[in-house]
C-alpha cells in the first residue's frame, strides 16, 4: 500500500465541478479521482473514462445460465433417468423454458453483481480513505495526486480560481485495505480538518 | 418549428406502385383463384390482411392514448406520425367491414363455420355458442367497435390540431386529450377482446383461449412499433423531422425489443398451457402448425419474432443505428404479418395454405395504402405539435437514463 | 447543465431543498433513538410473529391434518397466502425496474421502501410452501440432486419445481437490486455517523463505497442491467405461480390468460400494499415532502389500471367459460358464483372491480385517508381473488359425491398472522435503520423536479421553442468537447 499525498478540493455544485475537471485535465495535473454524492452525468466523459463493459459480462453470465439449465435438464431427463411423466416426451422443451429462463436471470444477476463488486473493489470489511466527510452528502470532491513535479501551491490556487470552496493537502493510503471505519486512520491526526463537517 | 411535411416523391411512387400491385393481385385473385382451395385462399387472405391493418391502426390510437395518460414526452417529436397512422382507422375499418360483410353475405362458411346451418345442425359445441356467434350480434358489435375506434381517433386528432392553432402554453388540450384517452383505453380494453373473439377466434369455432385478445393486441402493437420506426426513419431520410435524433430512435428500438419479448411471453403462455393440458378440444388448434403443413412457418414465426429482435437489438449501439433498426423493423413487421396469417390459414386451409403471389400482392396493396394515407395525413398538419406543453422536453430528451 | 422539465408536471420534492437538506430529512431519523410508537409497533409485530411460530410448530408437530384442508380441497389458505404475498412483492420490482425503464421520475420517492417490501413479502411467501411440506426436514428433496435410490431426479415437468426456481431467483435478484442501490446511502450514514458502533456497522454495510466516478458509472450500469433482468423476471415469477394452477386440467384453473392476469393482479395488490406502508411511513417519519400527493396519485392510477386489467380478465374468464361450451368449465363458474361460497365472489368483485372505480375521481385519488382505506380494501379483494380461484375451483370437482365445504382452522390462520408479524418486524427494522427513500436518487432528480428549482424553470418555459432548441444544441456541443 503506497502512501500518497493529494491536493483535495471540495465544490458545492456539480455545475462548477464539471468545468473544473476538464480544466484540471487540460492543465496536465494528475487527477486521482472525483467523489460525488450522486452520479453526475457527463462526469465520466469529462474525466475521459471509458464506458463500462458490465453489460457484456452480464450477457455472458446469462448465456452460461441458459446453457447450464438446458444442458443440465436435458441430460437428466434424456440420459440419466428418462421418466414418463403424464405422457410428456422425455425431452419436453416447453417445460424446460421456465427454469431455463430463471437460471439465465439468476446467473446473469449474481455474476454481474459480483463482477461489479470486484471491479469497484468493494466488499464488507474493505476500507478506503474518505477525503471529505460530506462527499456522500452535498460536496463534490476532487483529489489530485501530488507527484514530485507538482507545485502544490499553484494547484491549490488553480482549484480555488476554478470554483473550489476549500482546498487542502491530505496524506493517505492509496486504494483499499481490510479495516473498519470505526478505527481511526494513521494519518488522521496530521490531515487538516474541513471547515464543513 | 412550423415545419410542414412535404410528401417525398419516393413515398408517393412506392405507395402508388404497391397499391397497383394490390389491385392487380386482387383482380387476379378474383378471376384466377378457382376451386375450393382458391376461393378459400382468396377470402381468408382478405380477412386477415384487412384485420391486421385495422388492428395496427387501432394500436396506434392505443399508443397515443397510453402515452397521453402516462403524460409521456418521449414520443412528442414524432407524435404526428402516430397521429397520422391512427387517423386512418376509419379507412381500414371500412375496408375490413366490407370484407367481413362480403364473407357473411356471400355465405363463406369456411371462414366463419358458425354461419353454416349444416355445422350448427351437427356440431353441438358450435351450436351452443350461437347466442354470441350469430350474424346479428356480429354485425352490431362490428359496427359499434369500428365506429367507436374511428370516432375517438378523429376526436383526438381534432384536439391535437386545435392545440396547434391555439396559444402556446394553453393546457386545456392536454387535459382534454387525457380525458378522451381514458375513455378510449377503457373502450379498447373491452373491444380488443370482443373483436378478436368475433373476428378471429371464431374462425376456429370449436376452439377457445382466454388469452386471445392479449395475443392479438401484442402482435398488433409490436407491428405498430415497427411501422412507426420505419416511417420515422424514412421521413428522416427525406430530410425532414429534424427534431428526431438518435435518442428518439433508441426509444423506438427499445420498444421493438421489449415488446418482442412481451409478445413471446404471451405466445408462450398460450401455446404452453394448451400444450401442457393437452385437451383435444384445445390442442387441435396447434396441430396443423406444430406437426402439419405449417410447421415451417410456425417455427419461422418464433425465430423472426423473438430470436431476431432479441439477439440483434440487445445492445445499445444497435438500437441507435438507423440501418439496424430499419432491417429489424422490416423483419418484425413481416413476422407479425405471418403471425396473423397463422391465426387464420391453418384453420381454414389445414393442409394447403401457401405464401404466394396472392398473399404477398394483397399485403403490398395494404402497405401501399398505408404509406399513401399516412403521408397524406402528415402533410395536412405541422410536422410537430408546436404548442404541446411537452415539446421542449422532447427536445432535450435523452434516451440514456438520468 | 441544462435542467428542464415541463412545469405541467408536479414537483417530486416539495419545499425549499438543497442536497444537504435532503440528506438531513431522510437520514436524521435513523440517527435518533427509536420512538415510543416504534417500540409499540415492533412489540405488536413480534407478538404476531411469535403466534405464527407457535402455529407453525403445532402444524409441524401434529402434521398437516391440523389444517382445515380435506380430500377435495387439498390446497386452500396456505397457497392462497403464498400467492397473495408473492403478488404483493411484485409492486416493488415494478417500481424499481419497469418504472426505471420507462423513466418515470416519481419512482425515486417510493422505490426504496417498495423494494424492501418486495423482499419481505417474498420471504413471507416462501414460508407457505416450505411449511406445507409437512415433513419440512425433507425440504431439500426439492433441489435437483441425484438421490440415494439411484439417480432419480426432481420432476422438471412440475410447475411446483419451477416455483422453487422462480421464487428463489426472484428473492436473490430483488436483494441484489435493493442492496446495490442502498450501498451509496449507507455510505452517507457511515460518513455522518458519530458513534463508534454506527461507524462500524454502517462501515461494514457500505462495502467501502466512496462514490468515485467509475463506481457511479458501474452502479448505474448494474442498475439498468438488473432492471432489464427484473422486468421479465417479475412477469415470469407470477406467471410460474399461475402455472401451478393453469397447467392442470381443473376447470377454473386451466386458462391461458392466467399468466398475465396473475401478473396484473399481483401489481394491483402490490401497489395497494405500497400505499398502505408509505402513507404510514411518510406520516411517521415526516417525509411528506418526498412522498407527495403526486406520488400517491400516480400509484392510485396504476391501481386503477391494473384493477381494470384484472376486471377485464374476470369478464374474459367468465365469458369464455360459457363460450367454451365445456360443461365442466361452465359448472366451475356456476358454482363459483352461485354456490355456497357466493359471498367470497361478491367480496372479490366489490373490492377489486367496483370500489377501484372511485379512483376515476381526481379528488379521491388525492385523498389520503380514502387511499389508505382503498389500499386495504384492494388487498382484501386480492386475497379473496386467490381464495376464489383456489378453493372455489376445487370444492365442487368432477365428482359430486366428493363435494365439500372448506373452513380454515386456527393453525392456518395463526400462520397467516405470523407472516404479517414477520413482514412488519422486517419493515420496522428496515425503516428505522436504513433510509426508506433513496437519498442519492432524490439528489439526482432534485434540480429537475425539486419545487424550488421548478419555480426557476418558468423562464425556460417562456422561451421560444427555436431559441430553446439552439440552447440545447449549444449545450450538446459544449459537452462534446
Amino acid at each position: 500500500m503506497a502512501i500518497k499525498q493529494y491536493v483535495v478540493a471540495s465544490f458545492r455544485d456539480e455545475d462548477q465541478l464539471l468545468p473544473a475537471v476538464k480544466k484540471v485535465r487540460m492543465q496536465g495535473y494528475k487527477l486521482y479521482d472525483v467523489f460525488t454524492p450522486f452520479p453526475v452525468h457527463g462526469l465520466d466523459a469529462a474525466m475521459g473514462l471509458r464506458q463500462t463493459a458490465l453489460h457484456t459480462a452480464g450477457f455472458i453470465y446469462g448465456a452460461l445460465g441458459t446453457a447450464t439449465a438446458l444442458l443440465g435438464m436435458s441430460w437428466i431427463f434424456v440420459v440419466s433417468w428418462p421418466l414418463d411423466i403424464g405422457g410428456k416426451p422425455h425431452f419436453p422443451l416447453p417445460s424446460f423454458i421456465p427454469i431455463t429462463f430463471e437460471l439465465t436471470v439468476l446467473f446473469s444477476a449474481v455474476g454481474t453483481t459480483l463482477t461489479f463488486c470486484w471491479l469497484n473493489q468493494i466488499m464488507p470489511g474493505v476500507k478506503k480513505h474518505i477525503f471529505h466527510p460530506r462527499q456522500s452528502d452535498d460536496r463534490f470532491v476532487m483529489a489530485i495526486e501530488i507527484t514530485p513535479k507538482t507545485q502544490v501551491e499553484e494547484v491549490k490556487q488553480f482549484l480555488l480560481n476554478n470554483g473550489a470552496e476549500e482546498v487542502q493537502v491530505q496524506t493517505a493510503e492509496e486504494g483499499w485495505w481490510y479495516g473498519l471505519f470505526s478505527k481511526r486512520e494513521k494519518y488522521d491526526d496530521i490531515n487538516p480538518q474541513w471547515s464543513v463537517q | 418549428m412550423e415545419e410542414r411535411f412535404v410528401i417525398p416523391r419516393r413515398f408517393r411512387n412506392t405507395s402508388l406502385i404497391f397499391i397497383s400491385i394490390g389491385v392487380l393481385a386482387f383482380l387476379a385473385g378474383l378471376f384466377g383463384l378457382h376451386g375450393d382451395v382458391g376461393v378459400k385462399r382468396f377470402w381468408s387472405v382478405l380477412v386477415f390482411d384487412s384485420l391486421f391493418f385495422l388492428y395496427i391502426s387501432a394500436a396506434s390510437l392505443f399508443l397515443y392514448c397510453a402515452a397521453s395518460l402516462a403524460q409521456a414526452s418521449w414520443h412528442i417529436a414524432y407524435k404526428r406520425v402516430i397521429e397520422a397512422i391512427m387517423v386512418n382507422i376509419p379507412v381500414f375499418a371500412i375496408i375490413a367491414f366490407i370484407v367481413l360483410m362480403a364473407v357473411l353475405i356471400g355465405h363463406k362458411y369456411f371462414i366463419y363455420p358458425w354461419t353454416d346451418p349444416q355445422v350448427l345442425a351437427h356440431d353441438t359445441i358450435v351450436a351452443g355458442k350461437t347466442p354470441f356467434l350469430n350474424v346479428k350480434l356480429f354485425v352490431i358489435f362490428t359496427v359499434i367497435i369500428m365506429l367507436g375506434w374511428s370516432l375517438l381517433s378523429l376526436k383526438l386528432r381534432q384536439i391535437s390540431l386545435q392545440e396547434d392553432r391555439a396559444e402556446r402554453g394553453v393546457r386545456r388540450f392536454l387535459w382534454k386529450t387525457i380525458f378522451f384517452s381514458a375513455v378510449f383505453i377503457a373502450f379498447y380494453a373491452v373491444t380488443i377482446s370482443v373483436s378478436s373473439w368475433h373476428w378471429l377466434m371464431s374462425i376456429a369455432a370449436r376452439w377457445y383461449s382466454t388469452m386471445y385478445g392479449w395475443y392479438v393486441f401484442a402482435g398488433s402493437f409490436i407491428s405498430l412499433m415497427a411501422i412507426i420506426s420505419l416511417f420515422v426513419i424514412a421521413i428522416k431520410n427525406s430530410g425532414q423531422l429534424s427534431l428526431v435524433n438518435k435518442e428518439h430512435l433508441h426509444d423506438l428500438g427499445k420498444f421493438i425489443f421489449a415488446f418482442s419479448i412481451f409478445w413471446t411471453y404471451i405466445w408462450f403462455a398460450q401455446y404452453f398451457l394448451l400444450w401442457y393440458g393437452n385437451i383435444p378440444l384445445e390442442s387441435q388448434y396447434f396441430r396443423p402448425q406444430l406437426w402439419g403443413h405449417y410447421r415451417f412457418w410456425f417455427l419461422l414465426d418464433l425465430v423472426i419474432n423473438f430470436a431476431v429482435p432479441f439477439l440483434l437489438l440487445m445492445t445499445r449501439d444497435a438500437k441507435r443505428n438507423y440501418t439496424t433498426v430499419t432491417i429489424i423493423a422490416l423483419i418484425v413487421f413481416f413476422g407479425h404479418w405471418l403471425d396473423f396469417y397463422l391465426m387464420v390459414m391453418p384453420t381454414v386451409l389445414p393442409t394447403q395454405g401457401v405464401v404466394g403471389w396472392y398473399e404477398i400482392g394483397i399485403t403490398l396493396g395494404f402497405v401501399g395504402l398505408m404509406i399513401g394515407l399516412v403521408s397524406r395525413a402528415l402533410s395536412r398538419a405541422p410536422l410537430y405539435p408546436v404548442n404541446h406543453p411537452y415539446l421542449k422536453e422532447a427536445i432535450i430528451h435523452k434516451s440514456d437514463w438520468g | 447543465m441544462l435542467h428542464y422539465e415541463s412545469t405541467v408536471r408536479e414537483p417530486l420534492v416539495n419545499g425549499n431543498k438543497d442536497y444537504h437538506q435532503v440528506t438531513e430529512d431522510i437520514i436524521s431519523p435513523i440517527e435518533k433513538k427509536p420512538g415510543k410508537l416504534w417500540w409499540i409497533a415492533l412489540g405488536f409485530a413480534v407478538t404476531m410473529l411469535l403466534f405464527g411460530v407457535w402455529s407453525v410448530f403445532w402444524e409441524t408437530y401434529w402434521g398437516i391434518g391440523v389444517w382445515g384442508e380435506n380430500r377435495t380441497v387439498g390446497w386452500a389458505w396456505d397457497i392462497t397466502n403464498f400467492v397473495w404475498w408473492v403478488g404483493i412483492g411484485h409492486a416493488g420490482t415494478l417500481i424499481s425496474a419497469i418504472l426505471l425503464l420507462f423513466r418515470q421520475g416519481w419512482r425515486t420517492g417510493v422505490n426504496r421502501a417498495a423494494e424492501a417490501m418486495t423482499i419481505f413479502a417474498v420471504l413471507c411467501a416462501g414460508q407457505f410452501p416450505v411449511w406445507h411440506m409437512g415433513r419440512v426436514w425433507l425440504a431439500f428433496f426439492i433441489l435437483p440432486y441425484p438421490n440415494s435410490r439411484g439417480p432419480l431426479w426432481v420432476n422438471f415437468n412440475s410447475p411446483l419445481l419451477w416455483d422453487v426456481f422462480a421464487v428463489s431467483t426472484y428473492l436473490t435478484v430483488s436483494i441484489l437490486f435493493w442492496y446495490s442501490g442502498l450501498i451509496p446511502d449507507v455510505a452517507t450514514i457511515r460518513d455522518r455517523a458519530k458513534k463508534k458502533f454506527a461507524k462500524f456497522f454502517y462501515g461494514l454495510c457500505s462495502f467501502g463505497w466512496r462514490g468515485t466516478a467509475k463506481e457511479w458509472q458501474r452502479l448505474e450500469a448494474l442498475g439498468l442491467l438488473l432492471a432489464g433482468l427484473s422486468t421479465p423476471l417479475v412477469l415470469s415469477v407470477h406467471s410460474v405461480v399461475s402455472m401451478d394452477f393453469a397447467t392442470s386440467v381443473i376447470p377454473g384453473w386451466h386458462e391461458t390468460i392466467f399468466p398475465p392476469y396473475f401478473v396484473a393482479g399481483a401489481i394491483f395488490s402490490g401497489f395497494a400494499m405500497v400505499q398502505t406502508l408509505l402513507i404510514l411511513t411518510r406520516k411517521i417519519l415526516h417525509l411528506e415532502e418526498y412522498v407527495t400527493l403526486g406520488h400517491i396519485e400516480a400509484m392510485n392510477k396504476i391501481i386503477m389500471l391494473t384493477g381494470g386489467i384484472v376486471a377485464m380478465a374476470y369478464i374474459t374468464e367468465l365469458f369464455i367459460a360459457w363460450y367454451s361450451n365445456v360443461v365442466y368449465e361452465q359448472g366451475a363458474f356456476w358454482w363459483r358464483i352461485l354456490g355456497p361460497y357466493w359471498w367470497a365472489y361478491i367480496i372479490l368483485i366489490t373490492c377489486n372491480v367496483v370500489s377501484p372505480q372511485l379512483f376515476w375521481f381526481k379528488k379521491l385519488r388525492r385523498n389520503i385517508p380514502f387511499t389508505f382505506v382503498m389500499s386495504i380494501v384492494v388487498n382484501i379483494g386480492m386475497w379473496f381473488e386467490r381464495f376464489v380461484i383456489i378453493v372455489l375451483s376445487l370444492y365442487h370437482d368432477y365428482m359430486p359425491s366428493a363435494w365439500v365445504y372448506y373452513s380454515p382452522r386456527w393453525p392456518e390462520v395463526g400462520f397467516y398472522i405470523g407472516t404479517f408479524g414477520l413482514f412488519f418486524t422486517c419493515y420496522l427494522l428496515f425503516a428505522k435503520y436504513f433510509p426508506v427513500i433513496a437519498v442519492w436518487e432524490i439528489r439526482s432528480v432534485l434540480k429537475t423536479s425539486g419545487e424550488n428549482y421548478k419555480q426557476k424553470m418558468a423562464a425556460l418555459e417562456q422561451k421560444d421553442t427555436e431559441e430553446f432548441l439552439q440552447e440545447v444544441q449549444h449545450e450538446h456541443a459544449l459537452a462534446a468537447h
